[in-house]
């Protein structure tokens, strides 16, 4: 594949900001806040979407930007319309965008509260088709019909991505979770082709389960997942219950890939209604979505520069939102962020 | 109205699937401690291993399927389904041929057996006909593959009756409903609009409405948020073996299979063909669902009785099984259970 082409002007990198809904613009901000006191060359550039309209005219600029920018980070927008013809945004910016695959980094934070400790795990997922195709039609009154598409070529590139990714960061196991039992063509086919795929990788251990029985795994023992990959839906269902393990929705992010675009998101992909505007949002997970963007653009002693900073913070001092069951507020864990940019020795700049 | 009531003065016959793997072994033991507490019920037992049928294909026999029809209350163990391929799931079948339309499902921590969570007690509630099961499926073209989910306004509205009656009846606190109608528009919107409406008949029943992703989320941290759940069949599925290994697994959790005229209870696990034959499996699964079966049946206090001796010897934890972390086998297991009832 062709690398990632990238805006890049005077060394600054131009990258698309979608803040969404709920908490997104809050944390939006700290990310600007956070950047500016690291020096970060980033210059973003902002595409609000009016969750209430089903105009798509926001949603066309925002690809067209992201095409543009090749780099997006973004909040969870929301699509408030009931009205079955207009589709989740976040689901046709991937499309659109053909971000394939998912990759969340399931760990847990020492010092941060949770029901399990020392948890590692990759989580792949295809990320454009399967349950999410929204393909549905009412056939009869009272009678629809919700089509799931797995196809033989998304399914390969989850899988070589997968097996790369696990060659390359020193993983030893890969695990298919389906459903192959009943659904036996669609999860039959994923999990075939992930078979398939893992033979040209002989150095990497290969095995399947059951998403149900998966589950039942997660929470009783978590430690024998290593890196999985799954189909679409039961990627939500994944990500959700290992995040809720290592402390919730406010920790982890989530990167998307395509061939040619990649977007930064917080892992779990929540909005965040009930919370917004009492800075109680925890804005570690839209951070470390910062992060993983700075090191996807090669900028790795600003992102090491914010991440040590967000390491001291939330592990050393125990610098909690209430999501962890902590005391401070959203902007007090920013401001103890920067106060450590501002205290590290090496100055990224 | 389905749910007729038996009385404790009649011996009642029920049908017994004992299933395959582990399932006699286990389907032993549920028939030895109900001999002992002298239930008044005569077992009928039936195999269902598939026979060809006269279409040529294969299916479960007609003697299976008469003894449930007559008896209209069974309990099953498990059946085996091999995977990606050869016949359709013999699970699947049961229900679809009774019409067991609701797959209820408690979880609650057992006193006496430490897990990481405490406290929890959920129900989930499972549309059991349709859904991501509808096993409508086709190659459109070579690599491109389609299975359809099929939502429908009736199963949707019987399913969600049945979980607002339940929860009535039951003196629960709290209805959920889980589903992803964000993006499953039509047909999650479907299932969410029934339960809606029904909420609408139930104004005592306390209702809410979830994501499927945010309840995954919750229920991990903090599984008391949770009262009684319910949801189209894939994610029931899913949330119900999760709330099983919040509890201590597969070996403990029993289910009911509630259907248009009649009742069929089993273990929520599988065959475990690595421990099958060898006396170490954990009988309590199916024995609760038994005790679910009494007490669909009205004999409540057999139903006591025999719950009380299964919890008492798991807090004892001098005769529990491996998966519960004991040395104990299958029959030794079952006789302390005996003998406590005897007492
Ligand atoms: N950054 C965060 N900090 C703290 N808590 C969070 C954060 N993000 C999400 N949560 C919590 O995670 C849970 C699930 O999030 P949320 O309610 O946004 O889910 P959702 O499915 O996106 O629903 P909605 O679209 O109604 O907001 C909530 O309890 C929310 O408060
Ligand atoms: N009643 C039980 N007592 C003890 N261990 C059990 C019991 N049921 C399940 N297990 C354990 O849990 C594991 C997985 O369970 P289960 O049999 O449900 O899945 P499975 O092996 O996929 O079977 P199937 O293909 O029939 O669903 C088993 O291998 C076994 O070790
Ligand atoms: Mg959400
Ligand atoms: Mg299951």
């Amino acid at each position: 594949t062709t690398p990632i082409p990238i805006a890049l002007y005077g060394g600054r990198h131009a990258v698309t900001m979608l803040p969404g809904g709920g908490i997104g613009p809050e944390l939006m901000g700290y990310v600007k806040q956070v950047f500016k006191y690291a020096g970060a060359p980033v210059d973003f550039e902002l595409v609000d979407i009016d969750p209430k309209s089903d105009e798509t005219n926001d949603l066309e600029y925002a690809i067209t930007s992201i095409k543009r920018n090749g780099v997006c980070l973004k909040g969870n927008i929301e699509t408030r319309s009931e009205s079955t013809g207009v589709q989740s945004r976040n689901v046709a910016i991937r499309n659109e965008l053909d971000l394939y695959v998912n990759v969340l980094h399931c760990h847990s934070y020492p010092g941060v509260p949770a029901r399990q400790s020392n948890i590692d795990i990759i989580i792949i997922r295809q990320n454009t088709e399967g349950e999410y195709a929204m393909l549905e039609h009412e056939s009869v009154d009272g009678v629809v019909e919700s089509m799931k598409v797995v196809t033989q070529s998304n399914s390969e590139r989850v899988a070589r991505f997968a097996f790369e990714y696990a060659r390359r960061n020193n993983r030893k196991k890969v695990t298919t979770i389906h459903k192959a039992n009943i659904m036996k063509l669609s999860d039959g086919l994923f999990l075939e082709t992930s078979r398939k795929i893992a033979k040209e990788y002989p150095d990497i251990e290969h095995n399947d389960m059951i998403i149900d029985n998966c589950c039942m795994q997660l929470v009783s023992n978590p430690h024998q997942f290593d890196v999985m990959i799954m189909t679409n839906l039961y990627g939500t269902i994944v990500s959700n219950v290992v995040c809720g393990l290592v402390g919730g929705a406010g920790l982890l992010s989530g990167k998307n890939y395509g061939d040619h675009y990649a977007m930064f998101e917080p892992g779990t992909r929540n909005t965040g209604t009930a919370i917004a505007g009492k800075n109680i949002a925890n804005p570690i997970a839209m951070l470390s979505a910062s992060i993983d963007m700075l090191d996807h653009l090669g900028h790795k002693q600003h992102s090491e520069l914010i991440s040590d900073a967000l390491r001291k913070t939330i592990c050393e001092e125990k610098i909690h939102t209430p999501d962890l069951g902590g005391t401070a507020t959203s902007t007090e864990v920013v401001q103890r962020v920067i106060d450590h940019i501002l205290q590290a020795d090496i100055r990224a700049w | 109205a389905s749910n007729a009531r038996f009385y404790s003065s009649e011996i009642k016959k029920c049908t017994i699937i004992p299933g395959d793997g582990i399932g006699p072994e286990i389907s032993a033991a549920v028939q030895k401690i109900f001999s002992v507490a002298q239930v008044p019920i005569e077992w009928e037992s039936v195999d269902v291993t598939p026979v060809r049928g006269p279409d040529g294909k294969f299916g479960i026999p007609q003697a299976a399927i008469d003894s449930v029809n007559r008896n209209k209350i069974g309990l099953k163990g498990p059946l085996m389904t091999p995977v990606g391929k050869g016949h359709r799931s013999l699970n699947l079948a049961l229900r679809k041929e009774f019409n067991l339309y609701a797959n209820v499902r408690p979880c609650r921590s057992l006193e006496g057996y430490k897990t990481l969570y405490d406290h929890v007690d959920v129900v989930t509630i499972r549309e059991n006909t349709e859904g991501e099961y509808s096993g409508i499926e086709h190659e459109i073209v070579d690599g491109v593959v389609q299975s359809i989910k099929l939502i429908t306004e009736d199963a949707s509205r019987r399913v969600a009756e049945f979980a607002f009656q339940y929860t009535k009846e039951n003196k629960r606190r709290k209805l959920t409903a889980v589903h992803k109608a964000n993006i499953m528009r039509m047909s999650d919107g479907l299932f969410l609009r029934c339960c809606r409406e029904m909420a609408e008949k139930y104004p005592d029943v306390k209702f809410e409405e979830k994501y499927l992703d945010t309840v995954c989320l919750n229920m991990v941290q903090d599984p008391t948020q949770y009262d009684v759940l319910v949801m189209p069949n894939l994610y029931g599925d899913i949330l119900s073996d999760m709330c099983a290994g919040l509890v201590g697994g597969l070996g403990l959790t029993p289910s009911g299979n509630i259907g248009l005229s009649g009742a069929l209870f089993e273990s929520v696990h599988g065959t475990a063909p690595d421990i099958a034959g060898q006396d170490k499996a954990n009988p309590t699964a199916l024995l609760l669902s038994a005790v679910m079966m009494l007490r669909y049946m009205g004999l409540n206090d057999h139903a006591v009785k025999i719950e009380n001796a299964c919890f008492e010897t798991i807090k004892e934890a001098k005769y529990l099984t491996g998966d519960l972390g004991g040395k104990a086998k299958c029959s030794e297991f079952t006789n302390a259970i005996c003998e406590k009832i005897g007492r």
